[in-house]
């Protein structure tokens, strides 16, 4: 075989995770080669909205640098909890936002990623876009020892491999690393839409001075039909990330068209006003693995590691993947540098990427979380519930009846009895806390 | 026995994303991804597939900004051997007097050091549509030029003969010619192929040469750029769409009254057509000054 066939270090996808592992070995010194399916890296990618960058700092210390296309900090978050026809907004926000780096950023992944991508490219990296990989190439000892793309003469050696292939993990399922298709009680699908606006109106209609502030918000209730899912409204510079995301596994049992859920959200009486006059600049439906600690894939074997979505690194509770991917981009490309100097790349030694997981916020997030999933599915009237009561409360609380107060705030209690008996409260707590790990 | 051909290629906005303003009638360029011109997608394929038949070298070149240099690793990555970038501040504004006088020059000097065989450009550039810069360089360097080809039914470096198919308006011509000779191609002039991973690796790393107004060839600076340019464009404006036209529904028997009464209801015009009609474009009548109505007559084979 060619020379210019052989590499260091394969990495399939050009997403957080692939990006990340490949800049950290190509910064070692190792001839990695990187395949994106898409026009370019970023251009089949989708996410609500928010960068963290504590990760990215890891991946490219002094990242500000390097003009970043990062869309506003975000200077003020929290949730709006709606019923049919109101909100409880809870927002934080704080001048500590405003510290430069901030935290967090609102972002749009076509434009992330490429620039990710490019910093890529810097560090030596090849990022072969317009190539898909179709398949891994084994070793008569079932050792990845490559992989095989749908060009003709499409085959590339390494002794590593990195799978970064997003959730649809088909390289990962072909090696029996994952078992079978993904179920849909696992994977979430999220429908999100771009409005375009002018800057000032979205910082007249979300209280923002310039382009230095920005909101998140994440949304439950009605934006859901009350099922277990969430929304999310992100500001970008010029135009709002607006998105609803569900299990699959909901949008079949009640028969729901996923843009006809995010239409009714965008029509809600609190949402409507904020995208009056927007033009619509994109539309785009992605799956999220949503599998939990305990369905991951397996994440190495022989010659190879899953990073990112391929593998799950999903945090639902907190709105978190990107962040995870890129650390376990990180953790691989660490392992396949150590591999490379002891020349070992067996399963046994790439379990480093599995421990130097285990013991960041990486695993110890999903392994808290690890039940979530069930609580979702074991209580899905929760949002319906609770996000409907905390909107009568409010109403009731606000609101001067002519009557002690005493007496309203028995209503308010009496108005949740009305909703579910003291007993499924109490189910319902100990489910949430079980679900959140605590 | 190897044989050397140029491929001219253009890089342009993507017109099939691309917005005009209404008010300057000016495209929108900001946010619309620029392209490899797609004729010149199809006039490289032909070229490698050439090359792959008879050996030989295939070499591309572009006047454009620094970003073309993008269009021309697409190149690479279908099988170009090499890409050549001529670009300098003071080739901009050019118009295809400008445009096929700097290519004719460069290729001249390309065939100086590699004689040339074949020449390919795109029919038209899906930006400015004009079809010009193909044959303008072709007379320029004296060789035969062939527009809207279709097929190279046979092509022999050896005899310096070739078959070329190319549409005319009433068909397709078949033209015995002797090379060297400059084609524009239409897009079936060869289907892409999915280029080898190979040429991805190679086209990764790909850097241009970049030949300014001065080196290594020397443009008369009174034949490029605004100076060589004479075109003036008055003005620019994007064509409204046609109303529809009224329609009639009239008794197939007495088509005429219904006409004349419409007429009269309207006697200022507005187009009006019959129902009933069996052929002719009753959507662009055009009424105002002079009323013409398209108003087709059951013919016998109904």
């Amino acid at each position: 075989m060619p020379d210019t066939l052989k590499f260091d270090a394969i990495v399939v996808g050009g997403g957080p995770s692939g990006l990340a592992s490949a800049i950290i070995m190509a910064r070692a010194g190792l001839k990695v080669v990187l395949f994106e399916r898409g026009r370019f890296a970023g251009s089949k990618n989708l996410f609500g909205g928010v960068l963290y960058t504590s990760a990215i700092q890891e991946i490219l210390p002094g990242f500000m640098a390097k003009n970043p296309p990062f869309e506003r900090p975000v200077t003020e978050q929290g949730y709006w909890l709606l019923s049919p026809d109101s909100v409880v907004r809870m927002m934080h926000r704080s001048e500590q936002y405003k510290v430069e780096p901030a935290a967090a950023y609102t972002g749009l992944r076509a434009r992330f990623d490429e620039w990710f991508a490019r910093q890529a490219v810097a560090e030596g990296a090849l990022v072969i876009a317009k190539t898909a990989v179709i398949d891994v190439l084994r070793d008569n000892r079932d050792r990845v020892i490559g992989v095989r793309t749908d060009r003709p003469d499409g085959d590339v050696y390494a002794p590593v491999t990195i799978l970064s292939e997003g959730v649809n993990n088909l390289l990962t399922q072909k090696l029996g690393l994952a078992q079978g298709d993904l179920p849909p009680r696992l994977v979430a699908l999220s429908v999100k839409e771009v409005i375009g606006l002018p800057q000032a109106t979205i910082e007249q209609r979300f209280g923002l001075t310039g382009l230095k502030e920005g909101v998140a918000i994440d949304l439950f209730g009605d934006a859901t039909l009350g099922l277990p899912g969430t929304a999310f409204l992100y500001s970008n510079k010029t135009s709002i990330s607006i998105g609803v995301g569900m299990l699959l596994e909901m949008f079949v049992e009640h028969r729901l068209r996923p843009h006809e859920v995010l239409a009714r959200f965008k029509a809600h009486p609190a949402i409507r006003p904020l995208l009056a006059g927007g033009e619509s600049l994109e539309y785009g439906a992605h799956l999220i693995p949503e599998f939990g600690y305990d369905r991951m894939p397996k994440l190495y074997a022989d010659g190879v590691m899953v990073a990112g979505d391929a593998a799950g690194m999903v945090d639902a509770m907190h709105r978190e993947g990107t962040n995870l991917a890129m650390m376990a981009g990180k953790f691989a490309a660490e392992a396949a540098i150590e591999a490379h100097s002891s020349k070992d790349f067996s399963a046994r030694h790439l379990q480093a990427y599995r421990d130097k997981l285990e013991a960041s916020f990486v695993m110890k997030d999903l392994k808290q979380y690890r039940r979530m999933t069930d609580f979702l599915d074991g209580t899905p009237h929760f949002m319906k519930t609770y996000v409907d009561f905390v909107n009568d409360a409010a109403m009731r609380y606000f609101n001067a009846h002519d009557m002690p107060k005493r007496d309203m705030e028995k209503d308010i209690v009496r108005s949740l009895g009305k909703r579910r008996s003291f007993l499924g409260v109490a189910q319902d707590v100990m489910r949430l806390m079980r679900g959140m790990g605590l | 026995m190897a044989i050397h051909i140029v491929v001219a290629i253009k890089q342009v906005p993507d017109t099939s994303n691309v917005r005009i303003n209404p008010e300057t009638g000016t495209l929108i360029r900001e946010g619309v991804p620029s392209i490899l011109n797609p004729y010149e997608v199809h006039a490289l394929e032909l070229a490698v597939r050439l090359k792959e038949l008879h050996g030989g070298t295939v070499t591309v070149l572009t006047m454009g900004p620094p970003a073309a240099a993008e269009a021309l690793r697409e190149c690479v990555e279908q099988g170009a051997d090499r890409g050549i970038l001529i670009s300098d501040r003071k080739f901009a504004a050019a118009d295809t007097l400008a445009t096929s006088y700097v290519l004719a020059t460069a290729i001249q000097a390309l065939d100086a050091e590699l004689p040339v065989d074949l020449l390919l450009f795109g029919k038209q550039a899906i930006d400015g549509d004009t079809a010009q810069v193909g044959p303008g360089v072709a007379t320029r360097m004296d060789v035969p030029v062939l527009s809207c080809a279709i097929k190279v039914e046979r092509f022999d470096p050896v005899a310096r003969t070739a078959v070329i198919h190319r549409r005319v308006a009433r068909g397709i011509e078949v033209v015995n010619v002797r090379l060297p000779v400059l084609l524009t191609v239409e897009k079936e002039i060869a289907a892409v192929q999915r280029a080898p991973l190979a040429n991805m690796l190679r086209a990764v790393n790909f850097q241009p040469e970049l030949w300014s107004a001065s080196a290594p060839v020397a443009f008369d600076p009174a034949q490029i750029g605004i100076k060589g340019s004479p075109t003036i464009v008055g003005a620019a404006h994007t064509p409204s769409l046609k109303k529809a036209g009224e329609r009639v529904t009239a008794n197939p028997g007495a088509p005429a009254e219904a006409v004349a009464a419409a007429l009269a209801a309207r006697p200022h015009g507005g187009g009006s057509c019959l129902d009933h009609h069996s052929g002719g474009t009753p959507g662009e009548a055009e009424v105002s000054p002079k009323i013409i109505v398209w108003g087709v007559c059951r013919s016998p084979y109904d």
